[in-house]
């Protein structure tokens, strides 16, 4: 039951957040962003990384930590062309113009990271009241599954399971824009049930 | 040669998962490897491969669920040697190979659990426990890798996201 509560919470948290998120984007990127109904997931999930075209697919993005009263971990992922896209639109560039993740490219994916990140855990802090710190953003450039995988480890070497707010963005044409997880360490679970209890 | 024969059937084997096959057509395949790390064994006289894919360093006697049967490398390597030897391999010749590892979310983060270099590490142990040196391996580092073993010739590659097929 408690973790019926959990989910319950979570998903609120998570819809305020996906909210915030899209619309730090869509005032970035000049476009509106929309935001599918985020997921709360208890477990190592297979499908966890479709959204952003598979598991071997490579991805471009962004990696939080939190810390504060919970600690977790946060991270924003594109496939690559999506990633530099989303560059062009911030860059008032016509899309096209970057052609690789250089140095320009990863810092402003690195902002894209801190600004949807930052707005999630804002979500989390505000709607459950309680005080958290986004890191600075690190830039992940790999294959989704390495990624999502690591989280996992990072989460289940602690004891406990893998709780995930996932939500999905596209753009103004229907296409998938970036996926945003969000994955608070098993400690912080405990806490987060009481806070739902 | 890197390409497998183009009839080749590849196995996706997942997170905690593990599998054994004698069917030449297979390609038993670990995508993604980031802290994890890819188990490949092939003993060339039975011609039977195994190929397992663990998420942590150690089960600490907590039961190992069925769902994810190889999520530590200590329960789940005995696991894997066992299946092989069911299979009809036999420890003493089996080509172990490891690969896996890395560090993949930036390097303030890999400072704190480091979860691929103590992977690395159990595994490691756990073969020398069993009497098995790995033949070859390509562990730590900070991209991610796909670990495929071809079960027809035994031959193990590794690739990663920048990187082509390259036999280990």
């Amino acid at each position: 039951m408690a973790q019926e509560a959990l989910v319950q919470m979570l998903t609120l948290v998570a819809r305020d957040g996906a909210v915030r998120a899209g619309r730090g984007l869509s005032g970035l990127m000049g476009q509106q962003i929309s935001i599918h109904v985020p997921n709360v997931r208890i477990g190592t999930k297979a499908d966890a990384c479709d959204a952003v075209g598979g598991e071997e697919n490579l991805v471009l993005g962004a990696y939080l930590s939190i810390s504060g009263d919970i600690t977790g971990h946060v991270m924003l992922l594109f496939p690559v062309a999506r990633a530099l896209e989303c560059v062009d639109l911030m860059c008032g560039q016509a899309p096209g113009t970057t052609v690789e993740p250089d140095e320009l490219a990863q810092s402003a994916v690195g902002e894209l990271g801190n600004i949807v990140g930052s707005a999630f855990v804002n979500a989390l802090a505000d709607d459950l009241n309680l005080i958290l710190h986004p890191s600075p953003p690190t830039i992940i450039h790999d294959m989704a599954i390495a990624l999502v995988q690591s989280v996992y480890a990072e989460v289940l070497s602690q004891g406990g399971d893998v709780v995930m707010m996932d939500a999905v963005f596209e753009d103004e044409k229907g296409r998938t824009a970036g996926l945003l997880i969000v994955a608070p360490d098993p400690t912080s679970v405990e806490r987060l049930m009481k806070v739902a209890a | 040669m890197t390409a497998p024969p183009s009839e080749a059937r590849r196995v996706s084997v997942g997170i905690g998962q593990l599998a054994i096959s004698r069917d030449p057509k297979e390609v038993l395949v670990a995508y993604g490897l980031g802290s994890c790390i890819g188990i490949s064994c092939y003993d060339p006289q039975s011609r039977v491969s195994g190929l397992a894919h663990v998420l942590l360093p150690s089960s600490d006697g907590k039961r190992v669920e069925d769902r994810e049967p190889a999520r530590f490398a200590d329960t789940g390597i005995d696991l894997l040697l066992r299946r092989l030897a069911e299979a009809g391999a036999s420890p003493r010749r089996l080509i172990v190979k490891v690969a896996g590892g890395a560090a993949v979310l930036g390097p303030a983060n890999a400072e704190k659990f480091k979860i691929g270099e103590r992977n690395a590490e159990a595994i490691r142990e756990r073969l020398k426990h069993h009497g098995i040196a790995p033949a070859a391996t390509d562990v730590g580092g900070a991209k991610g890798r796909t670990l495929e073993v071809h079960v027809g010739t035994g031959k193990t590659f590794v690739r990663t996201a920048a990187s082509p097929a390259n036999e280990l």
